[in-house]
C-alpha cells in the first residue's frame, strides 16, 4: 500500500509540478514599463503594515514562490492581491478579499467564470474589483 | 536673337502676375483638401477665405471640418451662423444638433431639443431619434417610454423596450442580500450571484476545515483544533466578504454589458444619421 502511494506521489507530483517551462525558454525582451500589479508588489511608500507585509511577501517570494514557480493562475498573484488588498482597504479587509481570493482558486471550474484574460494569459482579478468600492470596479485593462 | 529675347520676356514667367493666394485660389485649395479629408489643413484655408468672402458652401465645410476632426464647440459655432438667410439652413441646423450630440454634452443637447425652433421637416425624424439617443447613452431624466421609442422602426422597437426597461429596472443583486445568505450558509451568497461552483467550493472549504477543527478538538488535539478553527473563520470570513463583492461585481457587469450594448447598438446605425454630402 505504501509503495503505491510512493509511485503515485511520484507520477502526480510529475505530472504536475514545474508547470512553468515555458517561462525558462527563450523570449523576445520586453521594455515595456512593469505592470501595475509589479509595480504594486513593493510600494516604496507603504505603511508600516504596508512594510511587514512587503517583507512577508519577500519571505514567501524568496523561501516558496521562486522554487514553486509562476503557477498562480490569476494577475495580479495571490500573494500581490493580498499586498494590493492591504494597501487599498485595511488589515482586516484586505484579509478577507485574501481569503475570498484564496477559495476562489481553489476553484477548479473558475475558467468557465467570466474573468477577462490578461495579456499574460492569466485571469485578470484586480483587488480593486473588490473593495466594496463601485467606482474601482474594472472589467477592461488600462496600460495593463 | 532679338526676337528670341523678345518673345522669352513676353511669354515667360506669365503666371508671375496670378496671385497665387487669392481668395479664389484659397477656396480651390481648400476644397481640393476637404475632399482629401485633410480637414485640419482645409480649416486654414477657408479660415483664410472667409476673411475676404462669403459662401455658404465654404461655411458649412469650414464648420463641417471642425465637427469631422472633433472640434464640436467651434462646430456648432459655426453651423449657427448658417441658421438664417443660407440656403443650407436645413442642413445646419442637423449638424449643429450633431455637434451638440457628438461632443457628448447630453444636457446641452436635450435643452435645445426642447426649445427648437422652426426646425426643417425632412429632419424631424432623425433629430427624434438623436434626442431618444441621449437619453439612452446618458440613461438619466428617463421620459416615459413610448416617447423615447416611438421615432424607431418597428423592427428596432422589441429591442430598445429592452433596453429601456433594463434602463429602469435592472435586475441587479442585493450586497447585503448576498452577505446575509453567507452568513446562513457559507456560500449561498456566491450561488445567489450566480456564481455556483464558487459557492460550491466556499461551502465545501469551511465545512470540511470546520469538521476538522471539532474533531481535532473531541480527540484533545488542541493545537490543531485552534488551527482549522481559524482556518474555518477564514473562509467563512472570506465567504461573506467574497459574496457581498460578487454582487457588487454582478451588478457593475450588468451595467458595463448594458452600456457597451446600447453604445454599439447606436454606433452600428450611425445614430440613424443620413449621408450627406455637401
Amino acid at each position: 500500500m505504501r509503495k503505491i502511494l510512493y509511485i503515485l506521489f511520484v507520477v502526480v507530483s510529475t505530472a504536475y509540478s514545474q508547470t512553468d517551462w515555458q517561462k525558462w525558454e527563450a523570449k523576445q525582451v520586453s521594455y515595456e514599463l512593469p505592470t501595475k500589479s509589479v509595480a504594486y508588489a513593493q510600494n516604496e511608500n507603504a505603511s508600516l503594515a504596508g512594510t511587514f507585509l512587503n517583507s512577508l511577501k519577500s519571505a514567501y517570494s524568496f523561501l516558496i514562490s521562486d522554487y514553486d514557480g509562476d503557477n498562480c493562475p490569476f494577475s495580479p498573484s495571490c500573494a500581490n492581491f493580498f499586498v494590493e488588498a492591504v494597501e487599498e482597504t485595511n488589515l482586516l479587509s484586505g484579509t478577507l478579499m485574501f481569503a475570498d481570493r484564496f477559495t476562489r482558486d481553489m476553484n477548479v471550474f473558475k475558467g468557465v467564470n467570466h474573468y477577462p484574460l490578461h495579456k499574460s494569459g492569466k485571469y485578470f482579478d484586480p483587488a480593486g474589483n473588490y473593495t466594496l468600492n463601485l467606482q474601482k470596479i474594472k472589467f477592461e485593462m488600462v496600460n495593463n | 536673337m532679338i526676337l528670341l529675347i523678345s518673345a522669352a520676356e513676353l511669354y515667360s514667367q506669365s503666371g508671375a502676375q496670378d496671385d497665387l493666394f487669392s481668395p479664389n485660389n484659397r477656396l480651390k485649395f481648400a476644397n481640393h483638401l476637404y475632399a482629401e479629408k485633410d480637414y485640419l489643413r482645409a480649416i486654414g484655408e477657408y479660415k483664410e477665405f472667409l476673411k475676404s468672402a462669403d459662401n455658404d458652401t465654404a461655411r458649412f465645410r469650414f464648420a463641417n471640418s471642425f465637427l469631422r476632426i472633433g472640434r464640436f464647440d467651434e462646430a456648432a459655432q459655426n453651423f449657427k451662423i448658417l441658421f438664417i438667410g443660407s440656403k443650407l439652413e436645413e442642413e445646419a441646423k442637423l449638424f449643429y444638433y450633431q455637434s451638440l450630440f457628438f461632443s457628448k454634452d447630453f444636457n446641452a443637447f436635450q435643452t435645445n431639443y426642447d426649445s427648437r425652433f422652426n426646425f426643417p421637416q425632412k429632419y424631424s425624424l432623425t433629430l427624434d431619434r438623436l434626442n431618444s439617443a441621449t437619453y439612452f447613452l446618458s440613461k438619466t431624466n428617463l421620459p416615459s417610454g413610448n416617447v423615447l421609442i416611438k421615432p424607431f422602426d418597428d423592427s428596432l422597437q422589441t429591442k430598445l423596450i429592452y433596453y429601456y426597461l433594463m434602463m429602469k429596472n435592472p435586475p441587479k443583486k442585493n450586497s447585503v442580500t448576498a452577505a446575509l445568505l453567507s452568513v446562513a450558509i457559507p456560500g449561498a451568497g456566491k450561488v445567489y450571484t450566480g456564481e455556483l461552483t464558487d459557492g460550491l467550493i466556499a461551502f465545501g472549504a469551511t465545512l470540511l476545515s470546520g469538521f476538522l477543527a471539532v474533531n481535532n478538538f473531541q480527540h484533545d488535539h488542541n493545537f490543531r483544533g485552534w488551527l482549522f478553527t481559524g482556518l474555518t473563520a477564514f473562509f467563512y470570513g472570506g465567504s461573506i466578504y467574497g459574496s457581498a463583492a460578487s454582487a457588487q461585481i454582478y451588478n457593475a457587469r450588468l451595467q458595463f454589458n448594458l452600456d457597451s450594448e446600447i453604445k454599439l447598438f447606436f454606433e452600428e446605425r450611425n445614430y440613424f444619421l443620413p449621408k450627406i454630402d455637401l
